[in-house]
């Protein structure tokens, strides 16, 4: 229970903000595959400058270590993208 | 505090802000818990739980013995439970909250109001995404921005092809509507 707690909490303010950010909407991620409405790309991009600015600053000082969960495999990781942007573009999740 | 409220309270944020909002989670997120977040994982720990009860030979594998242990609960499944409650709350506060079958404007007007069709599609998309971020090690949340923040290579690989094929995807489904 003690891991779960947090879990929660994450999710929480996570699916709060993807609320807020109109990532539930298909519109808002159909229209960034037309180029018509960029704010998934706005949001992803944002969220991974300032968490890896804060991630990288943490880490140098010694209070956070990667979670390296994610090896790279060139073939997979590109694969699965393709396979995933599919599902992305024709659902909207 | 009245500014805050409001600001809790409307309906959108500036994706700008928004997407910092996740940085700093994700930062506190790991600083906290070891661990940053990730949508799709809770599927497969289900998915395989539910099959080692149905036929556990077929479920006793490496795929669901260590990559992505079969469980009912995990860090992955509560957090999913989280998100949905998370973005509930702020439908309800902000007073979006509405039971449609048809959840878009622009999905009715390009693709027609039948329900059947969305959901369909809702239901096909859904194994591609699935098999998909399976295949590449996460989603859009937990390869992709998990990935992206820890400056992973295998992130930005995934970000590639999701790009690469969404606007194909996009392109065939919407013709001369593009």
């Amino acid at each position: 229970m003690g891991t779960l707690l947090p879990a929660l909490i994450v999710g929480l303010i996570f699916g709060f903000i993807l609320h807020k950010a109109k990532l539930t909407q298909y519109s808002t991620i159909a229209n960034v595959f037309r180029f018509t409405d960029l704010t998934v790309l706005k949001f992803m991009l944002t969220a991974i400058v300032v968490g890896a600015g804060g991630i990288y600053l943490l880490r140098d000082m010694g209070l956070v270590t990667l979670t390296g969960t994610t090896p790279t495999y060139i073939v997979g990781n590109l694969i699965g993208g393709l396979i995933f942007g599919v599902g992305m573009a024709g659902a909207g999740f | 505090m009245r500014k805050l409220i409001n600001w809790l309270k409307s309906p959108e944020w500036s994706p700008y802000a928004a997407g910092a909002g996740l940085g700093l989670l994700g930062i506190f997120a790991l600083l906290f818990t070891d661990q940053i977040f990730g949508a799709s994982g809770a599927f497969e720990n289900v998915g395989g739980a539910i099959l080692n009860a149905v036929a556990p030979s077929l479920a006793d594998n490496t795929y669901w013995n260590y990559v992505m242990p079969a469980a009912f609960v995990s860090f992955g499944v509560i957090m999913l439970i989280g998100i949905f409650l998370g973005s509930l709350i702020s439908a309800l506060i902000s007073g979006s909250f509405k039971w449609r079958a048809v959840s878009d404007d622009q999905w009715a007007r390009v693709f027609g109001p039948s329900v059947w069709k969305r959901w369909g599609a809702l239901f096909l998309g859904a194994i591609f995404l699935e098999y998909g971020a399976g295949i590449a090690g996460g989603c859009t949340s937990g390869l992709a921005i998990s990935g992206g923040v820890q400056l992973a290579p295998a992130a930005f690989l995934f970000m590639a092809g999701m790009f690469a094929s969404g606007i194909t995807t996009a392109i065939i489904l919407y013709g001369k509507r593009y």
